[in-house]
């Protein structure tokens, strides 16, 4: 990386070096990458520009993160703002869990769940929010069925004692719940119904709170701004200072725990990893060893292949796709008839009638069938062609013969 | 920068302390190992940048004869230089140059104390005629562990021209024996008009009695006849087509290979037969001349110039051409036209200025017949074939139409496969000068 001595005297026709020194190539290097170093830095703050303000949300449907029409952010974040500490979970495991530390558990939809999830949820002593969630509350509680017809959404009235429905006063929903045993308060029962069909159901049992409500719609940020639905939302859920949000999702089979898996390969073998990094470094060097070339690739303008053939095939292929039998074999009969008369001292002027009187003669055959095959009508088809080939190559094979 | 394959098994051994160890540091560790190493063994390796080169190469080659490039490493630093060399020739240079993966550059171990100098030798066996320039040297050095080195690729000129093959010189001797033989029977069977008076001799048995020349008969006891010899000094012309119609590929070759043959073998016999031989190579433009010279250097002297003829695709401009052999030309010559008898391109040029030519000079169109077009012409045993027969049928009988008209122009007409192209063209000018005809 040192200059090379200006005072080494260098014979003709020598090269020493190309002129450059560890400093001139060093900076030839930097401006060669400047440009990509300006790119590779724009990209960088790029992404850290896309990545930093984004928070993180979701578009589950009445998921506390989802700011949508269909999600419960304004209803999580005003619970939040009075205290309320909001676990948001998506596997029954892990609403086990947290919900081992006591407070509600908001259920919303069981579309996913199997049985064993619903069995379990059931099993839950915490107080539970049922929304949407028919068969989980008919395990909870078995005189407790889903109502006898979708009742569309309207604003209904809550007709009942519960206190929280009470003060709500109206909310929107539709569907409901039917109560046909009595052993539930039915709040906020469809325009028309059954007294013991509501959207709003409440059920004291050993101990704990059951609330079930027929429709998501209260909660989400579309709807909760209208008539009372954000009253009875807040009331339900911030009954105590822990709230589990639970809203199942499809690939929690919630058969296993999933924390002990069992033994995997590096807790057997503990140098697996590390072993596997470093050959995974071994790979890099080799292919920085094999990448190197020895001096660029030598390129060299290649001559042109065109077969000097190639114009008469073409001419023949043309010939065949255009089915032109009558042009192939005129060709076939002239150079057949070309080659004949030179072969028998005619002249290239000599008259039909002539040559074909020689050649009847020296092959012995008859003058007319002669006549036919060169001068005769053209062939239709391949068969013919075929044909007429064969038979003018073994006419001129006899009069060349010796 | 350059790192060798025992660099990669140094890494290689890391896989002990990490299997070991099994922590990432280890790994962390090892790699730094790795790399001061080579950083160590970069910082000591010699410079490439101080070593004088020079490339020696034979200013000119016969194509498809062996040769060598040697590249010479002067050390002029002052660390001993250990490392390989690659001297870079295009690949239809190298022996197995037409190999399809290509052929790889032979590389050379060279170790050179300081002040000292070595000499490599890469073989060269080019496969294609012309100037062949050499690429760069490429020097990586390694330094004393043998992990890493640096590596340079240096511009050294270097020049090889490949001359043509020139395989048709074993007709030669043949040839120049028939020209012998024409010189020796010149006062027995010919007096054409063409022929120069040589000498006077004594009649022998078999002479010719109308050879007897009375008045020196009657000056003298004996019977003196006249000798003749073929004329000398007579102007040749070769006029080599470079344009589209040479490139296209007869057997193995291109149609200007086989020219380029032929105009060697019939240049070194007309330079024997003392007659004075000068070539053009033209399409739209000269490509390539080579004016009268002493006879002894003709033939250096036309291999020189069609080294580096190569077919152009362009059409050729046959009045340039014309306009070009006239103004070349001051008295009557045999002018050779190294061409192809295509029909097509024959009737749109050539046919329409010829007359010119032929009017003052002896014209002669020397052109490659192609051997697959007579397999076409008699394999007929499918339909395909029979259509493919048609064509070949109808494109001879064009070729024999278009051969007859320039016959008729005087011109003569020289049509043969490759290998017998030069041959015949040979046995055509000896048959013209036994006529007396040039």
């Amino acid at each position: 990386m040192t200059a090379p001595a200006a005072s080494v005297a260098l014979r003709p026709g020598e090269v020493l070096g190309d002129g450059t020194t560890g400093r001139t190539r060093a900076a030839g290097g930097w401006r060669r990458a400047r440009p990509w170093l300006v790119v590779a830095a724009v990209l960088a703050i790029g992404v850290l520009v896309l990545l930093l303000p984004a928070p993180r949300t979701s578009t589950t449907p009445g998921a506390p993160d989802n700011a949508g029409a269909s999600g419960s952010r304004a209803i999580a974040r005003v619970l939040e703002r009075q205290g309320v500490e909001i676990s948001y979970v998506r596997t029954t495991a892990a609403a086990e869990a947290a919900a081992a530390r006591g407070g509600t558990v908001l259920l919303l939809g069981d579309v996913w769940l199997v049985p064993e999830q619903v069995d379990r949820v059931a099993a839950l002593e915490n107080d539970l929010v049922l929304v949407d969630a028919g068969w989980v509350l008919s395990s909870v509680a078995p005189g407790l069925t889903a109502g006898t017809d979708a009742a569309p959404r309207r604003v209904r009235a809550a007709a009942c004692d519960d206190p929280d429905a009470r003060a709500a006063g109206t909310i929107t929903a539709s569907g409901s719940v039917a109560d046909p045993s009595g052993t539930a308060t039915v709040c906020f029962p469809p325009a028309g119904g059954p007294a013991t069909e509501g959207a709003y159901v409440v059920l004291e049992q050993d101990g704990r709170r059951v609330t079930a409500l027929s429709d998501l719609t209260p909660l989400t940020n579309d709807a909760v701004l209208d008539e009372g639905n954000a009253a009875l939302a807040l009331r339900a859920l911030g009954r105590h200072e822990h709230l589990v949000w639970y809203v199942p999702s499809l690939d929690d089979a919630g058969t296993s725990a999933g924390e002990d898996e069992g033994t995997s390969l590096t807790d057997l073998v503990p140098w697996v990893r590390p072993v596997g990094l470093w050959l995974l470094l071994v790979l890099v060097v080799l292919v920085v060893w094999r990448a190197r070339r020895l001096g660029p690739v030598v390129a060299e303008p290649l001559p042109v292949v065109v077969r000097s053939a190639e114009t008469t095939r073409g001419r023949g292929r043309l010939y065949r796709r255009g089915r032109a039998h009558g042009h192939a074999a005129a060709a076939l009969r002239a150079g057949t008839a070309t080659r004949t008369a030179q072969r028998l001292g005619l002249p290239r002027s000599a008259p039909a009638p002539a040559l074909v009187d020689a050649l009847a003669r020296a092959t012995g055959q008859d003058a007319r069938a002669v006549e036919q095959l060169l001068y005769g009508p053209p062939p239709t088809d391949d068969a013919g062609l075929l044909r007429l080939a064969d038979d003018l190559h073994h006419l001129e094979s006899e009069v060349h013969r010796p | 920068m350059a790192i060798t394959s025992r660099a990669v098994l140094v890494a290689l051994l890391g896989l002990v302390p990490v299997a070991v160890l099994p922590a990432p540091v280890t790994v962390l560790a090892w790699a730094l190992v790795v790399v001061v190493l080579c950083a160590v063994d970069v910082a000591l390796a010699a410079s490439p940048r101080e070593v004088a080169l020079s490339r020696d190469v034979p200013r000119s080659v016969r194509l498809g004869q062996p040769t060598a490039s040697a590249v010479t490493l002067r050390n002029v630093g002052r660390r001993a230089l250990r490392g390989v060399v690659r001297d870079a020739w295009p690949p239809s240079a190298l022996p197995d140059g037409d190999a399809p993966t290509g052929a790889r550059t032979p590389r050379h171990e060279v170790a050179v104390p300081p002040g000292e100098a070595r000499t490599v030798r890469t073989p060269l066996l080019p496969t294609r005629r012309g100037d062949l320039a050499a690429d760069r040297v490429t020097l990586r050095t390694v330094g004393p562990l043998g992990l890493a080195g640096r590596q340079v690729s240096l511009t050294v000129p270097g020049r090889l021209r490949v001359l043509p093959e020139f395989a048709s010189r074993r007709h030669l001797p043949s040839r120049l024996a028939r020209l012998r033989e024409l010189d020796g029977r010149a006062a027995v069977q010919v007096r054409g008009a063409g022929t120069e008076f040589d000498s006077l001799r004594e009649y022998v048995d078999g002479d010719d009695v109308r050879s007897i020349d009375w008045r020196a008969t009657a000056r003298r006891q004996e019977v003196v006849v006249r000798t003749w010899r073929p004329e000398r000094d007579r102007h040749v012309l070769l006029v080599v087509d470079t344009s589209r119609t040479s490139a296209a590929r007869v057997l193995d070759a291109t149609r200007l290979e086989a020219s380029v043959e032929a105009a060697l073998l019939l240049g070194a016999l007309a330079a024997h037969a003392g007659d004075r031989v000068e070539l053009l190579a033209y399409d739209r433009r000269v490509r390539a001349r080579a004016v009268d010279t002493h006879q002894s250097r003709v033939l250096p002297a036309l291999a020189e110039a069609l080294a580096g003829v190569q077919p152009e695709l362009v059409e050729t401009d046959w009045s340039g051409l014309v306009a070009q052999v006239r103004s070349r030309l001051s008295r009557r010559a045999l002018v050779v036209l190294l061409t192809s008898l295509d029909p097509a391109a024959v009737e749109q040029g050539l046919l329409e200025v010829v007359g010119r030519l032929t009017r003052r000079h002896l014209v002669v169109l020397a052109s490659v017949a192609d051997p697959e077009l007579e397999e076409l012409r008699t394999a007929r045993s499918t339909v395909e074939e029979a259509f493919d027969a048609a064509a070949a049928e109808r494109a001879a009988l064009e070729r024999v139409a278009v051969a007859a008209r320039l016959r008729q122009r005087g011109v003569e007409v020289v049509e043969a496969l490759p290998d017998d192209l030069a041959p015949r063209l040979a046995d055509t000018y000896l048959a013209l000068k036994a006529a007396g005809r040039l």
